[in-house]
């Protein structure tokens, strides 16, 4: 028979596996049957003798091959299926390590792995078999076999296997830390929790793009797909930070002088797949500290890769807001770095003035995203060069202009303050013919960090930094120790001149004050008189300083000139520029509500809603009752009385004993006193002395007549139209008043009123007016008695619920989300407190 | 760390019955402290710092003023300048209250007296005289007229003067005038040593610490204005110390030279140290303008007062940085 050359050689090649698959299954046999330990070794050692790095054996590498190719797996599986079996406790332990676990440890590391895991998975457990697995895992896993593991499929030619493999084995390596969890609960080897896991397996990452490095420089094909895949899946699952804290570092100094280095990372980037870029990408940005790092680590993968294009130009900018000023630095700072980026920067700062100025994202959105998007437009404004700004300049300015009225509009402080600090810079740093805005605001925390955007930060120091790689610690250290000798040398300064002066103590000389010429009013006449006709501004703060306290001295006379005294308060402006006039003025007004409520309440309810008043009026008319319904419902402080009221029964008593026929009861008190042993620590106080609320009968006055003609729109004031900030602040009196009218007779019928009102504007669309509704149903839902409260909201109880609930899950206003909580809870209680069998089956 | 208030007067001494314009302590040696107080209707009043009572009313300057309070020597015999145009000298030596000697002084300005001892029975008096801008310099207890100081400038009405004499030379005398401006005059030549503008207003007082060649004056502006005299007598204007509010009756230096105290229009006594003019405390008791301050000469540091004479006709008495 004559055959061809090849089919002799594979006829040879087929006998060898033959051979190979005889011996293979005699091992296994005699593992099976075999009860002698001699035995027992000899096959084990005859199965390590197939793995490839036993120098002594007679094995040829074909047979190595196949025995990895055909029968590694199997023959895994098989001693894990034996490994109770009597053989293994025969054998010594260090037999068993060597010959049992080297199996393992020696063979081809993905098989092995997916054994291990297998194993670990359906092995019983708690059990020495499971430990025993684990602990080998662990060896596994501590050397380094996973970087052998992903470099045998990086290298050339990698084995082709099925993807269903490559996805099991992928799944594998990154769920690890999950698998071991779920299997061993509190045994779990610290060695497998995601904290040591995911740093050991960016190790191993960085030790295969190492090789990597050093393959391509010898002019071998390297594959990075399998390497990006691990990097994309550990990411996508979460672990992004814990991976990039390793890799990030290592990175930016690798990649700081080597070009191949550079090119491998491109390449790790641009094989990651596409559905795991994106937490590849956010991961980077947030480990690495400066922008050039991530453009040497990145390259333009940003014009390369749509997905890639979007997360750094869109989704990072614009779509989420967690993320901190520094990542915003390096994304933008990326962007502008390279000629080809740079369009992109302008778009970004395109997309940035359109977000910052759109009327509706100021109404809608949250403000930790405006101040995120201000953030980042001020930043993307600082990286322009001067050119650039000419060419935007008229984007721009529109941005400036729309964008501070929609944030002017607003009727939430920070919002105006962010509007108002975004302007001025755009404007200084657009420098339109030398003119800037400049705002009179607060300035804090936020607003300096704001404006400290503009500047770049120190450029000098980071680089060293960064290539140093060093821990932050050791380079911080000289520099504290540095600031704190400076500060005794200047200390020491001043103490000695201190020292020089005579050492005489100052006293306390706040109260040493300007002197005002004139004599204060003394009759309230007189200041009315004053604030009609007088011209003299010494004279009018005077009086002003004085009108209070005239107010609560002499309550007949302030009854007789409340409403015209309030009208003159009302109307009066600042003329002089007096100090405090504002709180002087309210005070005043406030005393007068006080002393005589139902006539002023009455005058200023109706002033309300007339004609020819300005906003702050209003608002001022609302302070002034809201703070005098406070003071009215709080009880009169007054402490000569309450001291005495501690101890007049016991005097009495033993003063005159037995004269007065009511006695008899505290003789008995005093001895259930004497005899009753007292659990509660502490000085037993005396019991709060019961007064009226004074608020209770003037509640309704106070109360209804500001309902009376909110929706009766006039030329100047249209409550549910533009003036929403009286509306809030209305809407916000009224629950004020509902509050303070707890136990009150009048309250079930406030609470109805206030219920209807606000039911009608819950979804308005400021949120300064949301607020004050969720404000005033809480209230309601607090001060008013639970039984009518459910008559009340019976046939809308469902439909309040659903409100509350979805302002409390969609509002972008916190303090609304959490009012909206805070009203569902009083809710269920009131519910379930004030209960009767038809609400229980309504609330279920 | 807050600063403590400032401490309540030690007590108060009422029943002068009208503004009290001067204040004299007589507190050194073994006899019963006491206090001279001058009225505004020509009344001088011995308060008994032990009993808090006025001994004595003494009755001299016939409803004229009372200005200026001294004692020569001893506490027997005082000497008080009254608007009447006269200085009287008293005898009050074993309950008695006559008036000794008077000097015809045709003053009729508001210009406080000066004296300084030249020896053991000596003194030189300097009193404002009767053209507006002089200054006239006696001999007591002999009333020999030494030199009439007259200012060749347009200065106007003289309106305080200190005496002083540095040992090894001749008396020196520092006159504050109408227009604001100091003049130190040499008294032995007769001639003005140097002369400085400190206000724009009229100097209300002046006080002068001899040791220290550093002097203070006030006026009826928001600021103290403090100065020094350098070796030829220049005077050197320094830092101005700002009030709060205007006007200055009064200033006294106390003689352990640690603190200075001016009396306030705005009814408040203000505290300062002497050497850098740090303000220290603001004493607010008076509910008028305070016109005379005092500092005790108790033997012991520790019982030395501050007294605070006022329009409201009240004085008031404080125990103010005598500790150590």
């Amino acid at each position: 028979m004559h055959l061809p050359r090849q089919v002799l050689y594979k006829m040879q090649a087929l006998t060898q596996d033959v051979d190979v698959r005889i011996s293979v299954g005699q091992c296994i046999r005699t593992l099976t049957s075999s009860k002698e330990k001699e035995e027992v070794t000899k096959a084990l050692q005859k199965l390590a003798s197939y793995l490839n790095d036993q120098p002594q054996s007679r094995i040829t590498s074909a047979q190595q091959e196949e025995f990895s190719r055909a029968h590694y797996t199997r023959t895994l599986q098989f001693l894990i299926s034996n490994i109770n079996a009597d053989w293994l406790q025969h054998i010594t332990a260090a037999q068993r390590t060597e010959l049992w676990d080297g199996l393992f440890l020696r063979g081809p590391p993905d098989q092995a792995l997916l054994v291990l895991m297998d194993g670990i998975g359906t092995v019983r457990g708690p059990s020495a078999a499971l430990d025993h697995l684990v602990s080998i895992l662990e060896r596994f896993l501590q050397s380094s076999r996973l970087a052998i593991l992903i470099w045998s499929r990086s290298k050339g030619t990698g084995p082709s296997d099925s993807p269903q493999l490559r996805e099991t084995l992928l799944g594998r390596l990154v769920a690890l830390p999950d698998l071991t969890a779920n299997k061993l609960h509190h045994n779990n080897k610290t060695l497998f929790l995601p904290q040591q896991y995911y740093p050991l397996l960016a190790r191993e990452i960085l030790t295969v793009l190492e090789k990597t490095c050093q393959a391509l420089r010898d002019g071998k094909d390297c594959s990075l797909a399998f390497v990006a895949q691990v990097l994309g899946k550990a990411c996508v699952h979460g672990n992004s930070g814990l991976v990039f804290d390793v890799l990030a570092p290592s990175l930016s100094s690798n990649t700081r002088s080597d070009m191949v280095w550079q090119r491998v990372c491109w390449k790790l980037l641009e094989n990651t797949p596409e559905r795991w870029l994106e937490s590849v990408i956010t991961g980077l940005v947030q480990a690495v500290s400066r922008p050039e790092t991530l453009s040497r680590i990145m390259g333009n993968l940003v014009l390369k890769n749509k997905k890639a294009h979007f997360v750094l130009t869109h989704k990072l900018l614009l779509l989420q807001y967690k993320y901190e000023t520094r990542v915003l630095r390096v994304v933008l700072g990326y962007l502008a770095e390279d000629r080809e980026r740079r369009p992109c920067l302008i778009q970004v700062l395109r997309a940035l003035c359109q977000a910052w100025a759109n009327p509706s994202a100021v109404r809608h959105t949250p403000l930790e995203q405006q101040l995120y998007v201000s953030r980042a437009l001020l930043l993307c404004v600082a990286l322009l060069s001067d050119a650039e700004l000419l060419e935007l300049r008229s984007e721009l300015l529109q941005c400036m202009l729309g964008g501070m009225q929609s944030h002017l509009d607003s009727s939430v402080v920070r919002v105006r303050r962010l509007g108002m600090v975004v302007g001025e810079c755009l404007s200084s740093r657009m420098d339109i013919d030398g003119a800037k805005l400049k705002f009179e605001y607060e300035q804090d925390d936020e607003t300096k960090e704001l404006l400290s955007l503009l500047t770049p930060p120190s450029e000098e120091t980071e680089p060293l930094a960064d290539c140093l790689d060093l821990p932050q610690e050791v380079k911080g250290q000289p520099v504290p120790s540095q600031a704190a000798s400076v500060p005794q040398t200047a200390s020491a300064d001043p103490n000695s001149d201190l020292d020089s002066d005579d050492d005489l103590p100052p006293y306390d000389m706040s109260t040493d004050q300007e002197m005002s010429g004139a004599a204060p009013p003394c009759y309230l006449r007189d200041c009315l008189e004053v604030f009609l006709s007088s011209d003299d501004p010494v004279r009018v703060e005077l009086s002003l300083q004085a009108v209070e306290g005239l107010v609560k001295r002499n309550a007949s006379t302030a009854r007789e000139v409340s409403v015209e005294l309030s009208k003159v308060l009302l109307h009066m402006e600042d003329k002089y520029n007096t100090e405090g006039f504002l709180s002087l003025r309210q005070a005043a007004m406030v005393a007068l509500t006080v002393t005589d409520p139902v006539a002023v309440t009455g005058y200023l309810t109706t002033e309300f809603y007339s004609m020819n008043y300005s906003l702050r009026h209003r608002l001022d008319m609302l302070e002034v009752l809201a703070m005098a319904a406070q003071e009215l419902s709080q009880p009169i402080m007054d402490k000569g009385v309450q001291s005495k009221g501690i101890h007049p029964v016991t005097s009495a008593v033993s003063l005159y004993p037995g004269k007065d026929p009511v006695h008899w009861r505290q003789v008995v008190e005093r001895r259930i006193q004497s005899k009753t042993k007292r659990l509660s620590k502490g000085v037993t106080r005396p019991p709060a002395k019961p007064t009226p609320n004074r608020y209770a009968p003037v509640a309704g006055n106070f109360f209804f007549p500001l309902l009376r003609n909110y929706d009766r729109p006039q030329v100047t004031f249209d409550l549910l139209g533009s003036d929403h900030l009286v509306l809030g602040r209305l809407i916000h009196t009224l629950g004020l008043m509902m509050h303070l009218a707890v136990n009150a007779p009048v309250a079930t019928q406030m609470g109805r009123a206030l219920l209807d009102f606000v039911w009608a504007v819950r979804y308005h669309a400021d949120q300064m007016v949301r607020r004050g509704v969720l404000f005033a149903v809480c209230s309601t839902f607090l001060s008013m008695p639970s039984e009518s409260l459910l008559v009340e909201l019976r046939d809308q109880l469902f439909e309040t619920r659903a409100w509350l609930a979805d302002v409390a899950e969609g509002d972008p206003d916190a303090d609304c989300r959490n009012l909206a909580v805070q009203s569902l809870v009083l809710l269920e209680k009131s519910l379930k407190t004030g209960l009767n069998p038809t609400a229980l089956g309504l609330q279920s | 760390m807050m600063a403590p208030p400032a401490p309540p007067p030690l007590y108060t001494l009422r029943g002068a019955g009208s503004p009290l314009n001067a204040l004299h302590f007589s507190c050194y040696g073994g006899h019963t402290p006491l206090l001279f107080s001058g009225s505004c209707q020509g009344s001088v009043n011995v308060w008994n710092l032990i009993t808090r009572r006025a001994e004595k009313v003494l009755d001299g300057h016939s409803g004229g003023s009372v200005i200026w309070l001294n004692t020569l020597h001893s506490k027997d015999a005082l000497i008080s300048q009254g608007r009447d145009m006269r200085v009287c000298q008293w005898d009050l030596a074993e309950g008695r209250s006559d008036v000794t000697d008077t000097v015809w002084t045709g003053s009729v300005g508001f210009c406080r007296c000066s004296l300084l001892e030249m020896g053991p029975g000596t003194w030189l008096l300097a009193h404002p005289g009767e053209a507006m801008e002089e200054v006239k310099i006696i001999e007591m207890p002999s009333k020999r007229p030494v030199c009439s100081l007259i200012p060749e400038g347009k200065l106007g009405m003289v309106m305080c003067i200190k005496l002083w004499q540095d040992p090894g030379s001749g008396p020196l005398l520092l006159a504050g005038y109408e227009d604001g401006s100091l003049a130190v005059w040499d008294v032995s030549q007769r001639s003005v040593l140097s002369c400085a503008s400190a206000h724009p207003e009229p100097v209300m007082c002046l006080d002068f610490d001899p040791a220290g060649k550093r002097g203070v004056s006030g006026s009826s502006e928001k600021s103290l204005a403090s100065w020094s005299l350098d070796g030829q007598h220049r005077l050197q204007l320094r830092n101005a110390v700002a009030l709060v509010n205007p006007g200055i009756s009064q200033l006294c230096i106390r003689g352990d030279r640690k603190i200075v105290a001016s009396a306030g229009w705005d009814h408040r006594v203000r505290v300062f140290g002497w050497k850098k003019l740090r303000p220290l405390a603001v004493l607010q008791h008076h509910t008028d303008m305070v016109l005379s301050l005092a500092f005790s000469n108790h033997k012991d540091p520790r019982d030395r007062l501050l007294a605070a004479g006022s329009k409201d006709q009240r004085i008031s008495l404080w125990s103010i940085y005598n500790q150590d």
